[in-house]
């Protein structure tokens, strides 16, 4: 195979010890061990050229890698203590996974894998990662920030108009042979004068508020950050610093956070009991933000009058996972951020980064999950 | 009762019938003193009508006119029941004077019954779209026909954005997945796409086409539209849409296409399968238009081939859809029955403006002149 390239700055650190300092990220030379988990595409893996995220498409760098003396190895088997992935941990030197089909990296994985240097999440969202583990075992983690930004946006707007035109149950009714337009219409809204708060306003939220603004609703946000007022400007949103003060005045509610220790769970029951009876909402951000078993009772009383998202815990979403079952949903699996233009912006992004791991230099500043020992803000 | 007399109302009889005198102004359109019979068709809500105090649209809310009508003198009767010659309505059809359907249940006012309806004056449609009326007959006969126009306008708007997003991003597999125990994001991401950066076509701009452009902006696609008319270059700055004089030139260019036309004579059938041969294989096509401007059978094919990737819209032909309707199991289907126009939000609005009519109508006063389908023996331009 032909030669590898050599970093001029790589620094040669043993693996033995536990400092932050000891796994600094610069490819030693030598071939280095890739894993990338990602979900199998089986027959949909031919239909189209441009379907980069599948196990069978590797993102399109196999041979990129191969190239320059690397080994890449790529499963879809990612459970359990007799996976394909448990038999790579202990010398891995980068394990890629995407948020679609995450790769759950916990501490004990961490502990294992002895070579393990780099993660990189093809696509957004690293909380499948344990980030104090990987921070304090020096790891550095990565994302392709952005990547995903358009896709989630339409995706999130086309679920509120989803909700509330209430178009599944019409679209039930036609591949059931009915015909009853007032058991859609009798709570079939139009989005025009509604309100509608988003929870976070980071690159997502702003985007959707982006394209929410032609609608002519009330469009709230609630954040970390206040936008600047030309932002504010653009978007038509106005900002409320009392996330508990914005939510009884929404009809629509949209999940736009990532999933930390401080988002895990925070919309229980008692925070679902204070929406508007009836409330809307759409949540592809995380479904561990949910109380999973509070949304499936409120989705049966009527507190919530419709839910929509494409993101579970855990993923892959079992045969019996509550939401599937329950009245006023209209889920998918985890697909808005896995679109073919999104997967060939985030399978683009990870070679990047590879190609900078390899050669000791620094990755775009905004991919940075966990570096030298620090998470990011968006993760404290 | 008592009931209220215009003072510039006039008094003209109806006789003779109707076919043998072909003078438009015969029935003109000020109502005679005395009670009148008011037929309303809408949709039957069943367990659903009390669910919500502003579902006005159905048989049973009757648009929230009864008491109004009914304290004037004036009869009101209110049925679903509108198909064949021994319906409900057909027993009415006789002596009624004013006919009230909607486009979500219509009732399809044939020339045959304008012959057998001597008292008829006015046939309103409770929303927009009026193509269930043989409007020749309706001009030859001097009926005046005249709909809520603007009363749907945001509420398609909306339902054909949601629907382009359904298709582009193949929403429906994913939540048949879901229902269905399943777990494959490949079996669907193999076919989602961005809507950015997509070429999407409106066939029409009129009011519902413009208020999709305007929402359609801020995704930042190539937005080509074409018209009879092309709009002033204002309107195109806020749109950010590209005029397109040849409609089959510019339908080649379309990732997605928008029906945004009425029926009329023109447009019936026009999307054959010659035409959507001539489309980008694996076009996504939304349609709220009026389901017999696509070739039924051609949709079919075209759904099955792949040729059409994606096909989504609310109208059928005819409504209701029968069980059997082939739309119905096609695949690369995302269908509703016709609801996109009778939101709460538009039945309100409907609802104020047939009331609004009826009152002028009382008084002999004219309508808002863009409600107008066919007035004095002449059908409006956009149905010629």
């Amino acid at each position: 195979m032909a030669m590898m390239m050599n970093a001029a700055a790589s620094v040669i650190k043993t693996f033995a010890s536990i400092s932050p300092m000891t796994r600094a990220l610069h490819a030693s030379p030598g071939s280095k061990k890739i894993v990338g988990v990602f979900y199998k595409a089986n027959e949909y893996a031919s239909k189209n050229p441009n379907f980069v995220g599948s196990v069978e498409r590797a993102l399109g760098i196999r041979d990129w890698l191969e190239s320059q003396g690397h080994q890449y190895i790529v499963t879809d088997d990612k459970e359990g203590p007799d996976c394909e992935l448990e038999k790579h941990i202990p010398d891995l030197h980068v394990l890629i996974s995407t948020p679609f089909h995450p790769a759950y990296v916990t501490a004990e994985r961490i502990k294992k894998a002895k070579n393990l240097q780099l993660l990189l999440t093809a696509g957004v969202g690293s909380d499948h990662i344990d980030l104090q583990a990987a921070a304090a075992a020096g790891l550095t983690v990565a994302e392709v920030t952005g990547s995903n930004v358009v896709s989630v946006a339409e995706d999130e707007l086309m679920r509120i108009l989803i909700l509330v035109r209430n178009f599944v149950a019409g679209h039930n009714q036609v591949v059931n042979g009915d015909w009853n337009v007032a058991g859609i219409s009798y709570r079939s809204y139009e989005l025009e004068g509604k309100t509608v708060g988003t929870v976070g306003a980071g690159r997502i939220g702003k985007l959707l508020l982006q394209r929410l603004k032609p609608f002519n609703c009330n469009l709230l946000y609630h954040d970390r950050l206040k936008m600047d007022s030309e932002m504010e400007a653009q978007t038509g949103a106005k900002f409320e610093e009392d996330l508990d003060a914005m939510l009884p005045k929404c009809d629509v509610v949209v999940i736009n956070m990532p999933l930390t220790e401080k988002t895990k769970g925070m919309f229980n029951k008692e925070k679902i009991a204070k929406l508007k009876k009836g409330v809307l909402i759409v949540n592809n951000a995380r479904g561990a933000i949910m109380d999973t078993e509070a949304v499936a009772e409120a989705c049966s009383s009527g507190q919530i009058g419709g839910y929509s998202g494409d993101v579970w815990y855990p993923q892959p979403a079992p045969k019996d996972h509550i939401w599937r079952y329950m009245p006023n949903q209209a889920m998918t699996p985890h697909i808005s951020g896995t679109t073919i233009d999104a997967q060939l912006r985030y399978a683009a992004g990870t070679k990047d980064m590879l190609d900078r791991y390899f050669k000791g230099e620094d990755f775009p500043a905004q991919n940075y999950i966990v570096k030298e020992g620090k998470i990011a803000s968006q993760y404290q």
